[in-house]
């Protein structure tokens, strides 16, 4: 932590430094921009690796990488500075805020700056689940960069000593395993609750079974969309969790501890989190670790899991020579060598089909067979209109009332059917004053 | 036009203590005559140079701030600040008709005075302690104190380690002894867990204090009692106590505005605000909608309400502080 901190500090006085030193020559030689970012740990290094490699390439750019906290830490001080035009040029936002970006009116869409500055993108390489979620239109509105899917990671010892291969395909079978491992005093904790299951769990729950989570195609067709997931089996799903959590087959690691620190330290048997935890994983696990797909429902054909990560945006009021930098960086970023060697460094899925083959030709996957998971469980089967994505206004509001909801459910206030019910309601009113404020543009 | 000069320049000291604005807004609310028979200007040229200064930080920190809530309380904006529109009293309608404002309330009015009480008890136990501890007493003194020197986040974080129900020590202690304790899942844990936290950081403060007022009391008061044969709780129950009194009672309101305003750091690191918005405060939900749900609008009426709050706590302390407290020089 300190050294994020530590680090954070450094790059800020650094950035503080080059602005009361830009002198007009100075100016005339190198153009700096600022890039927000909200990673922390190994993925962290590497977004610093590639801006120290993109600043070596070039004499006429630098880019300066600034850290400002999690996703949402980040979002609130992006918002804060573009109040008062001191924004970055580059902001990595999460995949939750897409329909927020869009209708703010301050961002340049991505490929429209592409083109302006002269590079040619090939965006139809992209790949399609990854890329389709960003599209206006034809088009993509900001460049799509850590992208990921949550995968169920797993200690293979304690599978092995309950007598599975591995987790089962459906939630109810992966449900006796989860019981198996408890009741056989293989482990204490047959499974860690990550802080992000509402995007795992239940986002991504609705996806890969098909049920819908609102109406209008998910948001996709129009403002006036309304949630519907507490009429889903999203509800047997929260059932489900609440009973594992009753009964201590699960397990929630609460403030002062990350819950992927109970898998990683082989307190808890399973955990379903982001493809991205192969850093830490791959780092910290010292037993037999592995991952599989996600469950899905008993007698469905599973489809596309919903993606997760952040996207890169570039944001208005910029000069041209900024935007210019910040095309050359994001070129850079599109570029398949970069991609290959991001998506081998952190966990994030390869996000170009350029990358993915370069990988795969040089037998990447052969040797980190669960690094191949993500990208296959976000193109498995055909895309529906549940599965296709989440279009909501303000979802970071409307996921913390439902974490909030699921909770009061959890510590025994509500049952479920009320809670989600609750977050239902509540999250419709917010879904309506967005469309209040943004139907009339 | 002097009067008022004078009755500010009389709230100058008070503002030393408390925040400056509250001082001058005090100090019009309660003219006194008192102060003018020594701090008294002829001539409003002096006077307003010495004024400005605080006159300016009064503006940027208190009167723009304000404006700006006041003017965001009353719209429905996108968080970017390009599109907004008025919604009259609307959030403030839904804020008071919400049951999670409501529990919010209740859970900070209990949470305040609960944390209050157990720290100027416990402070005054240690302060008495001290002053009856002849051996190491600075040894003691500076060990109750080291708690001010660390910083609410990082108490926070300590206080949710130590009591995580997977792997805090004490946690592990109460399960053992055959508690149920886990504040991830049982709201009343997650509450009495940011308020011993929350007390645990600010006992040094009262003991400071009380420390202080203890030791000035004057000896010969003692010793004529104790001549008297008054026992030693007898002299403390008798002259300690009343002596003491003012700094208990500006303790109190000291230990209100710490509970009211001060413990963000601290519920942030330990709960969150959770599970379930159990542990939320009036400040903390505050800084979840404005700044992680990006609902200006309501943030901003919250505001309101928490100056309304603090504004009527000002007018009530320094009515109470007048009567109780001997500003003469």
């Amino acid at each position: 932590m300190s050294k994020f901190v530590r680090g954070a500090a450094v790059a800020g006085a650094a950035a503080c430094l080059l602005a009361s030193l830009a002198s007009p020559a100075w100016a005339q030689d190198k153009t700096s921009i600022e890039w927000w970012y909200a990673n922390g740990g190994r993925v962290e290094e590497g977004i610093q690796k590639i801006i120290a490699d993109f600043n070596a390439s070039r004499d006429k750019y630098e880019v300066v990488g600034i850290k400002k906290g999690n996703y949402e830490e980040t979002f609130a001080a992006m918002i804060a500075a573009y109040r008062v035009g001191q924004h970055p040029s580059i902001i990595q936002s999460s995949e939750r805020t897409f329909l927020t970006m869009i209708d703010s009116n301050a961002i340049v869409p991505v490929s429209e700056l592409m083109t302006q500055q002269g590079y040619t993108v090939d965006w139809a390489n992209f790949v399609k689940p990854v890329a389709d979620f960003y599209l206006v239109g034809d088009t993509p509105a900001a460049m799509p960069f850590n992208s990921s899917t949550a995968v169920m990671w797993y200690n293979a010892d304690h599978f092995k000593a309950a007598g599975f291969d591995g987790p089962a395909a459906t939630w109810p079978e992966f449900e006796k395993q989860l019981y198996a491992i408890k009741e056989k005093g293989i482990s204490e904790c047959a499974m860690a609750l990550n802080s992000d299951f509402y995007w795992s769990l239940i986002e991504g729950y609705s996806s890969i079974n098909d049920y819908p989570f609102g109406t209008k195609g998910n948001g996709f067709e129009g403002l006036d969309t309304e949630y519907v997931y507490n009429t889903t089996p999203v509800v047997q799903q929260v059932e489900r969790l609440k009973k594992w959590i009753d009964d201590g087959v699960i397990q929630l690691a609460g403030q002062g501890l990350s819950p992927m620190q109970l898998y990683t330290s082989g307190t808890c048997s399973t955990i379903s989190a982001s493809t991205a935890g192969h850093a830490d994983v791959e780092a910290n696990a010292k037993f037999n670790w592995s991952a599989a797909f996600q469950p899905h429902e008993e007698g469905v054909e599973p489809h596309n899991s919903n993606i997760g990560g952040a996207a890169l945006w570039v944001l208005k009021g910029k000069t041209d020579a900024e935007n210019a930098a910040a095309a050359a960086f994001l070129n850079f970023i599109a570029q398949p060598d970069t991609q290959a060697w991001w998506s081998e460094w952190t966990g994030y899925v390869p996000v170009t089909n350029a990358a993915y083959e370069k990988m795969k030709a040089a037998g990447f996957f052969e040797k980190h067979p669960t690094r191949e998971i993500a990208i296959k469980q976000l193109s498995q089967g055909t895309p529906t209109v549940n599965s296709r994505g989440f279009r909501f206004g303000n979802s970071n509001q409307t996921s913390a009332i439902l974490v909030e909801e699921i909770q009061a459910a959890w510590t025994g206030q509500k049952t479920v059917q009320q809670a989600l019910d609750a977050a239902v309601s509540r999250g419709n009113e917010v879904l309506r004053q967005y469309e209040q404020l943004h139907a009339a543009q | 036009m002097q009067p008022s000069e004078a009755t500010a320049l009389k709230g100058a000291p008070k503002g030393a203590l408390f925040s400056g604005w509250s001082a001058g807004l005090a100090g019009l609310l309660a003219p006194s005559e008192e102060g003018l028979k020594r701090s008294y200007f002829k001539g409003t040229g002096l006077a307003a140079a010495l004024l400005s200064p605080q006159l300016i930080i009064l503006l940027f920190f208190f009167f723009v701030p304000s404006w700006k809530a006041l003017s965001l309380a009353f719209v429905q904006i996108d968080p970017f600040g390009g599109k907004s529109v008025f919604v009259g009293l609307r959030n403030f309608v839904e804020l008071f008709a919400s049951e999670n404002y409501r529990y919010s309330a209740w859970l900070t009015f209990w949470f305040t005075i609960t944390q209050n009480i157990i720290t100027l008890v416990i402070a005054g136990a240690l302060a008495f302690a001290i002053d009856h501890i002849v051996r190491a007493r600075y040894a003691y003194r500076t060990v109750i104190l080291l708690p001010y020197a660390i910083a609410p986040v990082v108490t926070g974080a300590m206080w949710a380690f130590l009591f995580n129900p997977s792997v805090g020590p004490v946690a592990g202690w109460l399960h053992a002894m055959g508690l149920p304790w886990d504040p991830n899942l049982r709201p009343w844990d997650a509450v009495v867990l940011i308020t011993m936290a929350s007390v645990w950081n600010h006992i040094c403060y009262d003991f400071i204090f009380l420390t202080a007022a203890m030791l000035a009391v004057p000896q010969s008061l003692r010793e004529a009692a104790a001549i008297d044969g008054a026992s030693q709780w007898r002299r403390f129950r008798t002259i300690t106590v009343p002596l003491v009194m003012p700094t208990v009672f500006y303790l109190f309101i000291i230990n209100f505005v710490y509970g009211l305003f001060d413990t963000f750091g601290i519920i942030d690191a330990v709960t969150r605000g959770g599970p379930a918005g159990s542990t939320t405060t009036l400040v903390y939900k505050v800084y979840q909608d404005g700044f992680v749900n990006l609902n200006l609008g309501s943030s901003a009426a919250q505001s309101i309400v928490l100056m309304a709050l603090a504004v009527l706590f000002t007018i009530l302390q320094f009515r109470a502080l007048d009567r109780r407290v001997n500003y003469q020089v």
